[in-house]
């Protein structure tokens, strides 16, 4: 038997050159920031169990987990709906990883660990919705997506699942998405495209905004 | 055209991929040939209202039960099919 040593990168090593993207001469218009070591979970209700599991991740993250398109942030995760009678469970540091979650919500859930499988990108900046406008087909008004509001959707053909963060310091708008790894390249591609004319800033995180 | 997901809320319709009529039911185990040819093949071409299964697969993947008229694009109610959402629409 071969021995292997698994060491995780994340899918956008290659795509992801940091500094500026497109425009030169202006301050950049969008701040391209890819999270990379997070935790993510992802929990879906067995047949019939919706509210059992509903009032079990209450107990253990202390607020009820989002039962319509929208994100939530505890105190030490974001649950973010992901479709009916499911929600994802982004976290940092191991706080909320499959040993710890599926022991809570045994017989009650199906978890599956997404932490490798998909790729997590923030979206900010002056021109942030213009540029999204081209991509998305929803409604990203202020008064429309509100903090917290989520979205599972597509763009370009590849299913994202989108939420409005908290604002930034400066009162600026934070848009999230979480994409399957093997597609992140492309719509990494695909968002460098559209906000070129704006100029991108490019960066990557260890931190969870 | 645009669909409102029972979950997601009003949607483009590249968002959705369309099964066909909702009508047709599995036979039984043992019903004769012809049932079984009838369920498999025949199917109504409705000039009209019908029912469709759509699945909304650029979005929160489930399947829909919608009643559209095939003449006007005209869609008139849309609910979660059997098993969508499972644990909430029980069936």
């Amino acid at each position: 038997m071969a021995e292997f040593s698994w060491a995780s990168r994340s899918p956008l090593e290659q795509a992801l050159v940091t500094g500026v993207h497109g425009a030169r001469g202006v301050e950049a218009g969008i701040l391209l920031t890819e999270i990379r070591n997070f935790d993510l979970i992802q929990v879906m209700a067995r047949r019939g169990k919706g509210a059992e599991l509903a009032k079990a991740a209450k107990a253990r993250f202390g607020m009820a987990a989002p039962d319509t398109p929208k994100a939530v942030q505890t105190k030490d995760a974001t649950l973010i709906w992901s479709g009916p009678d499911q929600f994802l469970v982004l976290s940092k540091d191991g706080k909320y990883a499959m040993n710890t979650l599926a022991p809570a919500f045994s017989g009650l859930a199906s978890l599956s660990d997404q932490s490798h499988a998909r790729a997590l990108i923030s979206i900010s900046g002056a021109k942030v919705r213009t540029m999204l406008a081209k991509l998305l087909s929803l409604d990203l008004h202020p008064a429309v997506f509100q903090v917290g509001a989520a979205a599972a959707t597509s763009i370009d053909h590849t299913s994202v699942t989108l939420w409005r963060g908290a604002d930034q310091t400066d009162g600026r708008a934070v848009f999230n998405l979480l994409v399957f790894a093997t597609f992140a390249e492309s719509l990494w591609h695909t968002t460098l495209d559209a906000g070129a004319e704006y100029g991108i800033d490019i960066r990557y995180s260890e931190e969870l905004a | 055209m645009r669909i409102v997901c029972p979950f997601c809320g009003e949607r483009e319709l590249g968002e959705f991929t369309y099964l066909g009529d909702a009508k047709p039911q599995r036979p039984a185990a043992d019903a004769s040939e012809d049932a079984v040819y009838d369920y498999v093949y025949l199917r109504d071409n409705i000039a009209g209202v019908m029912s469709e299964h759509w699945y909304h697969g650029g979005g929160c993947r489930s399947w829909l039960k919608i009643t559209r008229n095939t003449l006007t694009h005209e869609i008139s109610t849309v609910e979660p099919a059997a098993g969508a959402g499972a644990a909430k629409v029980g069936a």
